[in-house]
């Protein structure tokens, strides 16, 4: 799977997934509240019926005793009673309550219920009400649900992202599959092209004849380093690397002079700055991928008849050109495979791809400073 | 200093016990009629300030409107005459009246 299969998967799913959710939240939230509020209206009419029964026993005790009054005094909740001026006159509470212009509220784990009295026995013109609050148990069940489906939602939203993917992974694997069959293809011709140009005796040939011959060679050695691109793109996941101390200052040569025929086609000035023994432990045909796709997209896109800088020193190693540069956008999408900026010139827009994934497996970093119309400059840092 | 107030205040509740006694018991005789009145008042009035505000107005002017006994009470034996007490001894006479027979004190 690409990484960017990976990351519209990824998207996909965050955006499916966050909707259902939102989706799941608020049904439950509104099943929670309704609960809740049916609840509490059973809780209200079971206080207002203590309340009534207060009322009852009240008026008993109002009427049938002189002397003393025995408060009625309940099993199953508490009460007390309030003057019309709001003063306690009895309670059998175990809180002080300190508003009574609400009929029905929650305090603690307590509800409770205040309701006026008219007449006023024992001069009660409030009466409060208190039960133990009955818990809304709902909660655990809710939770158990929403986690079941939300499991079902990710397995079903897992496939249907695969589903819908399916086309373009097609497509994908279909172009790499040709790309792998031409690589095949390409391999012995261009072998062939470039063995018999190196062979052909140069004293031989006029000088017009020598010029073609030089083109020729040219254009070989550009699909030549395709070809390498290509190679290592299909078998990289196949190879393991062969790490060994190269001699790096010995290879940017190697390949400076590799590239100079392409150079000299486009009358490029290569400015060349090597410092001499400088060594790094990795893959030989690794640096040299590096190394040839730097090199070969500063001679591709830099104009004609302008320098191109080769610097390395102890840690650094940097091309600069003065071609077309590239905006900030450009420069934050270019690792991406198949990315082209410039579709004027060949190429399947695998470099960067490849420098990519090399040099994150030597922890290299990269730094890439480009300017539309001044140039652009990599810089490599280990 | 502090017993002097003190035997002032104990001998003033004596004194005020002994008027009520003559000014109010003389009349309505015993505690029972008193407890009723008092159920009645609070039963209308509840708080202490309602019950010795309409109990002093009622006395002030008594009306059959004013009274809290029933109607038909009312009808047949007509409301009481004014009192002749001043205001001072009439709320004095009242304070007495709801220390000894408000039912808040009584309830257990």
């Amino acid at each position: 799977m690409y990484k960017s299969e990976k990351q519209t998967i990824f998207y996909v799913l965050g955006l499916y997934l966050s909707s259902t959710l939102l989706l799941i939240a608020t049904l439950f939230a509104t099943y929670y509240f309704y609960k809740q509020d049916e609840l509490m209206h059973a809780e209200r009419e079971i206080l207002k019926e203590y309340s009534s029964a207060l009322e009852e026993k009240l008026l008993f005790v109002h009427e049938n005793s002189d002397e003393r009054y025995e408060y009625p005094r309940f099993e199953n909740f508490k009460s007390a009673i309030y003057d019309i001026d709001k003063k306690l006159i009895f309670s059998t509470l175990d809180t002080k309550i300190d508003n009574l212009d609400k009929d029905f509220f929650f305090k603690g784990s307590n509800s409770y219920y205040i309701s006026s009295l008219k007449p006023h026995y024992l001069g009660a013109a409030y009466s409060v009400v208190e039960k133990k609050r009955k818990p809304i148990d709902i909660l655990n069940d809710l939770i158990i649900t929403a986690l079941i489906i939300i499991t079902i939602t990710i397995i079903t939203s897992f496939f249907l992202v695969k589903l819908v993917l399916k086309p373009l992974r097609d497509n994908l694997r279909l172009l790499d599959n040709f790309i792998k069959e031409t690589t095949h293809e390409l391999n012995t011709p261009i072998t062939t092209i470039l063995a018999n140009i190196e062979t052909l005796d140069s004293k031989s040939c006029d000088e017009k004849s020598m010029r073609k011959l030089q083109r020729i060679k040219t254009a070989s050695t550009t699909i030549s380093n395709l070809y390498q691109d290509l190679v290592y793109l299909l078998l990289n996941h196949q190879i393991s690397s062969q790490n060994e101390e190269l001699n790096i200052s010995e290879i940017l040569n190697q390949r400076v002079h590799y590239f100079s025929q392409a150079a000299n086609v486009k009358k490029l000035n290569l400015h060349v700055d090597i410092k001499e023994g400088v060594c790094f432990n990795a893959d030989r045909q690794k640096i040299e991928r590096l190394i040839d796709n730097i090199l070969s997209n500063a001679i591709k896109y830099t104009n004609k008849s302008t320098t191109i800088k080769v610097v390395l020193t102890q840690h650094t190693f940097s091309v600069s050109d003065e071609g077309k540069g590239m905006s900030q956008d450009e420069i934050r999408t270019i690792f991406q495979r198949y990315r082209r900026f410039d579709k004027t010139q060949g190429g399947f827009g695998i470099g960067y791809s490849i420098i990519k994934s090399i040099i994150d497996e030597y922890c290299i970093k990269i730094n890439i400073e480009s300017e539309l119309d001044k140039g652009t400059k990599v810089t490599l840092t280990w | 200093m502090v017993k002097i107030i003190l035997l002032a205040l104990i001998s003033l509740t004596f004194l005020n016990a002994s008027s009520f006694e003559e000014n109010c018991l003389s009349c309505h005789g015993n505690d029972f009629k008193f407890n009723m009145m008092m159920k009645k008042y609070t039963q209308k009035y509840s708080s202490e300030k309602r019950i010795k505000e309409a109990i002093f107005d009622y006395l002030k002017e008594p009306t059959s409107e004013k009274s809290v006994l029933p109607y038909e009470y009312i009808n047949r034996f007509g409301t009481k005459e004014k009192t002749t007490l001043d205001d001072k001894t009439l709320r004095e006479m009242i304070d007495v009246y709801y220390d000894r027979f408000n039912l808040r004190s009584k309830i257990y």
